[in-house]
């Protein structure tokens, strides 16, 4: 199948309020910066729900429940109960659009699932290193059986 | 005039790619059957931006989730664990790991070795030739002379890298006296038959679009094609039907549109793991030879389903071990605690496998081991965790039980209104103490190989990928579906090729197996050609 790979309107979504929600869960701290910071929301939104078009509902629900004013890591909890769909939804979509952003990526030093070159005979050096040596003296481990 | 071909398959996943093939090269007229689709590679999402967000919808494992039109919905309310499973021509190789463990001896022998469930009416010796000639099929990578094997060939293909994570705990192993070996994986190392080796990039449970990690639509259906089998996708089967003598006549199926046609054949393979094969034969009761089910003469069929408990435990490093990179697969694998010892309070063991632990979406909405934590707090737990881990992936052995089994929802339904699988399955309190043992163990082994920190996730619910043992094999036809052939004893040109045969479930992940047995059944059809009973 062909991924969905249009961003999708947001015009339902208030971006402001749901990047304030989004703040409290992921503010600046340990040298990373808040959602806010790095645009997060207003980047990457549109193509987060443009790829999984079933969290929209949901993250609107979300987003209309709860007051950036009152919101608190415990308001996100009581949401996980209320309203499970909900709660995956906003916490799947502010992580999703945090880590999509370059700067947050350049900070964790994740370049995405990359492709790699690599010597397949490499295996000899260890092997001849010894690393295996104490597993073969030991002898084997499996168990004779009858018929 | 309505065309009978000699051998109908149902199913183009592992086993059924596999017979297929060697049925078609050694002369036989073959037409399979597959729900699904040829896998599109280009739409794999392993490398796309998106692809954390994919695996938990689009590409999740349950069929469930995923939704797809050629998917069934299996009903689980009554299950400990989520059945997972992959609907294409290839089937659920699109999204398996590619760890490629052959069973042990002692996994043929657990009634005589350790007195619990029952002895296979077959040894591993004779599974030996099939091992060996499948490990070149695949294109296996891995290093021969593991003693925790009896000798065997060498594989086709130098093992994988370990990386740094395989490396470390590699030498905790030493340090601990613990055995450890690289594991077998179906993913290439080097150039092979074709196919471009693996590129590290970790995702090869969402489909590998490098084509590295086998999967019959890649290392069999087209040798399979090319020789004359036919292969029609989008063809979901409805029945097995049967002639006046209670034989086989071949299968009722819908095609995309829902248009009925019957495919006759001389002999029937089921090939649709060991829920969609149970669901099959369970669809086929007919009132005048099986009221119960086809082939369920011993009232077998659905029952002792065994999907292998599963924990994870993962190990943090206080350095970077690019833990989202590498094979997923396993670097390494250990069978220090496999074998049964006295001494414990369980009989058998499990396996383990050392794997990446995935990106950040991976590591703050765990899938597996993990906590989901917000705030301040989440920013100093991804700079202590991200890139710094592995897990120990566990498979306890999973003994057979009647209670746990297979059977028909009366209510829910697929697309084209058939009635949709109900699974119902227990894990044992057996099964809990071996893993407590297990996962115990396991930490016990990252924190000697340098990790400052572990979390269990335990027993985990969606981890339901082995499926097996609905309709065993064995030679007493009032206590087995099949005999040791794979050929059911209610109804001689029907066979089951897929993991719905085994009689336990070992320790191991079963692919590897499922293709040994698969090839080995295609192969006594083909030496017993001639005295095959087929329909008039």
């Amino acid at each position: 199948m062909t991924p969905p790979t249009s961003p999708a309107p947001t015009a339902d979504i208030d971006i402001h309020r749901l990047t304030a929600l989004a703040d409290v869960m992921l503010p600046a701290a340990h040298g990373m910066p808040a959602v806010s910071e790095v645009k997060a929301v207003e980047s990457y939104l549109p193509q987060v729900l443009g790829w999984r078009k079933d969290l929209h509902q949901p993250l609107v629900r979300a987003v209309d429940a709860l007051d950036p004013s009152l919101f608190s890591i415990d308001r996100l909890s009581a949401l996980h109960e209320e309203d499970e769909d909900a709660y995956v939804a906003l916490t799947t979509a502010v992580a999703a659009c945090y880590y999509l952003s370059p700067v947050v990526r350049e900070l964790i030093g994740y370049p995405g699932q990359a492709a790699k070159t690599y010597d397949p005979f490499a295996y000899t050096e260890w092997v001849a290193e010894g690393l295996l040596d104490p597993v073969v003296d030991r002898g084997p481990i499996w168990r004779e059986v009858p018929g | 005039m309505t065309y009978r071909a000699d051998v109908l398959i149902i199913g183009a996943g592992a086993s059924g790619g596999v017979a297929a093939r060697h049925l078609a090269e050694h002369g036989f007229d073959v037409v399979c059957l597959e729900q699904g689709d040829w896998p599109d590679r280009s739409a794999f999402p392993g490398a796309r931006p998106d692809w954390e967000l994919a695996i938990r919808k689009d590409w999740a494992m349950s069929p469930n989730v995923r939704s797809r039109p050629e998917d069934y919905p299996v009903v689980h309310d009554d299950s400990d664990i989520e059945p997972l499973m992959y609907n294409a021509v290839g089937g659920s190789m699109i999204i398996y790991a590619g760890t490629w463990p052959r069973m042990l001896p002692s996994d043929f022998r657990v009634r005589t070795m350790d007195g619990v469930a029952d002895d296979w009416p077959i040894a591993y010796r004779e599974l030996v030739p099939y091992y060996n000639a499948i490990d070149q099929q695949i294109g296996v990578s891995g290093l021969a002379g593991d003693p925790a094997y009896p000798p065997h060939d060498d594989y086709p293909l130098p093992p994988l890298p370990l990386g740094a994570a395989g490396r470390r705990v590699a030498e905790g192993h030493n340090r601990l006296g613990w055995h450890w070996w690289p594991e077998p994986n179906a993913i290439l190392s080097a150039p092979y038959d074709g196919r471009r080796p693996c590129v590290q990039r970790g995702v090869c449970t969402s489909g590998c679009a490098e084509g590295a990690k086998a999967s019959t639509d890649l290392t069999h259906w087209p040798k399979a094609t090319a020789a004359g089998a036919r292969l029609i996708t989008g063809a979901r089967v409805s029945r097995i039907t049967l002639g006046p003598t209670g034989l086989a006549t071949g299968a009722v199926w819908l095609d995309r549109s829902g248009v009925e046609h019957h495919q006759e054949a001389d002999v029937v393979i089921l090939a649709a793991n060991a829920i969609g094969t149970a669901r099959l034969l369970l669809l086929s009761a007919d009132d005048r030879h099986c009221p119960d089910g086809l082939a369920n003469s011993s009232g077998f069929v659905g029952r002792r389903l065994m999907m292998h408990p599963f924990s994870v435990v993962t190990g943090w490093w206080d350095d970077q071990v690019e833990g989202w990179q590498g094979h997923f697969g396993a670097s390494i694998t250990s069978y220090q605690f496999y074998e049964t010892d006295p001494d414990r309070e369980f009989v058998r063991g499990a396996k383990w496998a050392l794997s990446p632990v995935g990106g950040p979406l991976n590591h703050i909405l765990p899938m597996r081991a993990g906590n989901e934590v917000w705030g301040r707090d989440h920013h100093e737990l991804m700079g202590r965790t991200f890139g710094r881990g592995a897990s120990w992936a566990i498979f306890g052995e999973d003994l057979p039980e009647e209670p746990n089994r297979v059977d028909l929802d009366p209510v829910r339904t697929d697309s084209h209104g058939i009635p949709a699988p109900r699974v119902s399955y227990r894990i044992s309190d057996h099964s809990r103490r071996l893993m407590a043992f297990q996962e115990a163990r396991a930490e016990e082994s990252l924190r000697a190989s340098g990790c400052r920190e572990t979390a269990v996730a335990s027993m985990i619910p969606y981890s339901g990928w082995h499926l097996m043992g609905t309709a065993r094999m064995g030679n007493d036809s009032a206590s087995s579906v099949v005999n040791s052939r794979q050929q059911a004893h209610d109804v001689p040109n029907l066979y089951i090729a897929d993991a719905s045969v085994f009689v336990t479930s070992s320790g191991v992940n079963p692919t590897c197996t499922i293709t040994a047995l698969a090839l080995r059944t295609a192969d006594l059809l083909v030496q017993h050609r001639s005295e095959q009973k087929v329909p008039a």
